[in-house]
């Protein structure tokens, strides 16, 4: 359940908040610790003007995971001079061609191709950062090299590599979330994720119900004070141990009613409202609010 | 007469006022996201599938809907959605821009046995939307809300923020499209007349030109034929058959009839069949016959002054007036070689068009819909082959088009290889936004002397500063707005200027219903 018990993923040593990265340093969100800087700068070492047409670029895009052949592949250009005409150019045409049926040698290239183009797609619908994409797709790979998709399906494990990379990043996405924009089907999603999740020993643990608040309560317009609020009987819950088992989706939509009950604000919901925005019954909710009220306040 | 002090300020106030400074942008924009992303899409209507080439197999394609965009907002990483505001755009270097939406339906079948497998509006991509557009946050706003949500109620908009940075379109100056401009040429030493049209349709752009050779006889040239085709052969080709019919169309005045018959009499085809096939022979030798003639009806059709082409009019009638258009170009280089006329002046302001951030918008739009086009083929084509369900969220990849129209504008790489289209808004002073929002460029190489194009000219009188303009290399290339130009918009329905024409007593304007005539006594 301790946040620091996720390796893998950089934390700030004072806090263990999150590290953001821009051009010069490397600091964490919460405390604003500056873990590194003075790195070198990653930009282009040459100006462009806008009448030469030559590019002064010396290397190409950087490699990356997210593509099948980690983005290291010629492509037959059609020339910056004169145009072929005639014999030679349908000779550069049929090259081309070839050239492009070349690019992926083997089944298992084509699987990867499709697979992160999957993947690609259900980033963009989910609007997921890149770095997602990225970690996905070399999970995606690990999984093919680890002899997995024999019998399952190609767009279920595109779709529960980007499950399981959500929840090693804590980023609050909910099965149901990703099947509804993905190829594949629930089953397909959840076999795909237990073959990843037995086999490769993803770093996951149980989810934690706060990483559900901003989300609901911004969804059901709810202030900060409340999502305080709600924060701190999540937190009275784990300590308690009383989650064990439960939707977190629901115990987070549960806190946030009880805490809007609390706080008495304008603004009052209905547990309908709170297990809408949360995917669960009214019946989850009100279980939650009723262990709250067998829990004591500190 | 002098106009009283204060009136004077109130005039110049009104000029100056917040609304009118970026206008043109935000005008252009508007009419863009009103209008021109539903044309755009309208114009692709459907997209089609290799599905059903294989035998047993039912054919797809895919039908487009209406197109709409909301206004701007973020998703963040945990899923939430939230109205975004231009400054935490520019804060948190994330992008200005909206969903957009389009109904597509996915059909199945024959003709006359189509059934719709899916039909949804699906979030196709992220539009960036335009400081001060109707789709922006801010609209509407008084002063002290944009206060509130830190803003300048002093900022004109009328720019983008992409990945934080503010980005504003380039209005460029181009030669005017669609229309005819004669002048002198050289070739091989002689001094020739020609006649160019630069004509554009849905974003193609052909050059026309008819030339007149130093004995004398007419050419025309146009893209897909390499070199260029006698006139009379063309002409015939379109369906002005009769010599009479001809030189009638093309002038009445007896220096140019003379002129005329010298072609008619070199013309070595007498009928349109016959101009048919030897325009067969110039587009596909070497092929078989019928293929040649199937090959001449597409070029002419196709590429041949685009312009006169419209929704509703028979291809029949487009002919004749691409026939008629031809004989008006052929007209102006024999007037040209009479000195019945002068050479038209390139520079002269009414044969300028500007293109604002609307018309590129809507440049970008539409390769990127294409490009998404393409996409969803693919996958419809890849879903079918694992047989997959068909259906429209699946096969569509937002983040296609949403690259395709972020890119541009993040880098200024415009598509048909423009560069510096998009500029980083000059934040020196207020001053200098102003005059950014308000410039405009020349497409015309800098390396080059070009000296009458770099000259004031008579009539950017009361449209373009005369003395704003870069030293150096730009100059004359660069030149900004002044304060009281108004900037016209083209006509959303030209049939209303049709039917006021044909009202008129102009004949033969294709693709007019009916003509309601009113009688003077009326």
């Amino acid at each position: 359940m301790q946040r620091s018990d996720v390796p893998d993923l950089e934390r700030c040593p004072e806090c263990a908040g999150r590290i953001r990265e821009n051009n010069a340093e490397r600091l964490c969100e919460q405390c604003g610790l500056i873990c590194t800087e003075d790195r070198i700068d990653p930009g282009p070492e040459w100006r462009s003007f806008d009448d030469t047409n030559e590019s002064q670029r010396r290397t190409g895009a950087p490699l990356t995971r997210s593509r099948h052949d980690r983005g290291l592949s010629t492509e037959i250009g059609y020339g910056s001079s004169s145009r072929l005409t005639g014999r030679k150019r349908r000779q550069m045409h049929r090259l081309r061609r070839e050239h492009n049926r070349a690019r992926i040698p083997t089944k298992a290239d084509r699987n990867r191709v499709y697979g992160f183009t999957e993947i690609r797609s259900l980033i963009g619908h989910l609007s997921l950062p890149r770095s997602v994409q990225e970690q996905a797709c070399s999970l995606y790979t690990s999984a093919q090299k680890a002899n997995l998709f024999q019998g399952r399906s190609l767009e279920g494990f595109a779709a529960a590599s980007i499950y399981a990379v959500c929840r090693i990043l804590s980023i609050p996405r909910t099965v149901e979330e990703i099947v509804h924009e993905a190829k594949a089907t629930t089953n397909e999603l959840k076999a795909a994720y237990d073959a990843l999740n037995r086999e490769l020993g993803l770093p996951v643990g149980p989810i934690d119900p706060t990483q559900y608040l901003p989300r609901f309560a911004s969804k059901l317009d709810l202030d900060t004070s409340i999502e305080r609020h709600a924060k701190q009987s999540v937190q009275r819950l784990l300590e308690n141990r009383l989650i064990g088992g439960r939707n977190p989706c629901g115990v987070a939509a549960g806190c946030l009613y009880a805490a809007a009950q609390h706080l008495e604000t304008s603004v009052s919901i209905t547990q309908a409202d709170a297990a809408n925005v949360a995917d669960v019954t009214p019946a989850t909710v009100r279980s939650t609010v009723d262990l709250l009220g067998e829990c004591p306040m500190n | 007469m002098e106009l009283d002090r204060t009136l004077r300020r109130d005039i110049s106030r009104e000029y100056f006022s917040k609304e009118r400074l970026a206008e043109h942008h935000y005008r252009s924009f508007n009419s863009f996201l009103n209008r021109g992303m539903q044309e755009v899409v309208d114009e692709k209507a459907t997209i089609e599938t290799d599905i059903g080439d294989k035998e047993g197999e039912e054919p797809v394609h895919v039908e487009l809907g209406d197109v709409r965009v909301v206004t701007p907002r973020v998703r963040e990483a945990d899923g939430s959605e939230e109205l975004l505001y231009p400054q935490e755009a520019r804060l948190r270097n994330i992008t200005y821009s909206a969903p957009v939406f389009m109904e597509m339906s996915i059909v199945k079948g024959e003709e006359g046995d189509q059934r719709v497998v899916d039909s949804t509006e699906t979030k196709i991509g992220r539009m960036p939307i335009m400081v001060g557009s109707e789709k922006c946050n801010i609209a509407g706003f008084s002063d002290q809300e944009l206060i509130e949500i830190g803003e300048d109620p002093a900022d004109p908009g009328g720019y983008f923020i992409v990945n934080g940075s503010e980005r504003v379109l380039m209005t460029s100056e181009d030669l005017a499209p669609n229309k005819i401009l004669a002048e002198y040429d050289t070739k091989y030493g002689d001094e020739i007349q020609v006649a160019k049209t630069f004509s554009q349709r849905r974003g193609y752009r052909a050059l026309v030109l008819c030339e007149r050779t130093r004995d004398g006889l007419l050419e025309v040239s146009f893209p897909s034929v390499s070199g260029s085709i006698n006139f009379v052969t063309l002409v015939r080709a379109l369906g002005l058959e009769s010599d009479e019919e001809i030189v009638h169309k093309v002038s009445n005045d007896p220096e140019v009839v003379k002129y005329m018959l010298e072609n008619l009499e070199e013309a070595d085809v007498q009928t349109k069949e016959e101009a048919i096939e030897t325009l067969g022979k110039r587009v596909a030798s070497g092929q078989g016959k019928n293929y040649q003639l199937k090959r001449a009806n597409y070029v002419i059709d196709r590429y041949l002054l685009p312009h006169l082409h419209e929704d509703g009019v028979e291809e029949e009638d487009v002919r004749i007036n691409k026939a008629h258009y031809l004989c008006r170009m052929a007209e102006a280089c024999f007037e040209l070689a009479l000195n019945r006329r002068e050479s038209d002046d390139k520079d002269h302001y009414a044969n300028k068009r500007l293109k604002v951030s609307g018309d590129l918008m809507r440049d970008l739009f539409r390769t990127a819909l294409n490009k998404l086009a393409r996409d969803v083929k693919y996958q419809l084509e890849r879903a079918n082959m694992r047989n997959r369900q068909l259906s429209v969220n699946t096969v569509v990849r937002s983040d296609v088009l949403t690259e395709r129209l972020e890119h541009p504008i993040a880098t200024g790489n415009w598509v048909g290889g423009r560069s510096g289209v998009s500029q980083l808004v000059d934040r020196t002073d207020f001053m200098g936004v102003l005059s950014h929002l308000r410039r405009l460029r020349s497409p015309l190489s800098r390396s080059q002397p070009h000296f009458e194009a770099r000259d004031l000219h008579a009539t950017q009188w009361g449209r373009i500063c005369p003395s704003e303009t870069p030293e150096g290399p730009n100059c004359g290339l660069v030149k900004n707005f002044a304060q009281a130009m108004e900037l016209s918009q083209h006509v959303e329905d030209e049939q209303e200027l049709k039917r006021e024409l044909a009202s008129m007593g102009v004949e033969g304007i294709p693709g007019l219903e009916s003509i309601a005539r009113t009688t003077a006594d009326d």
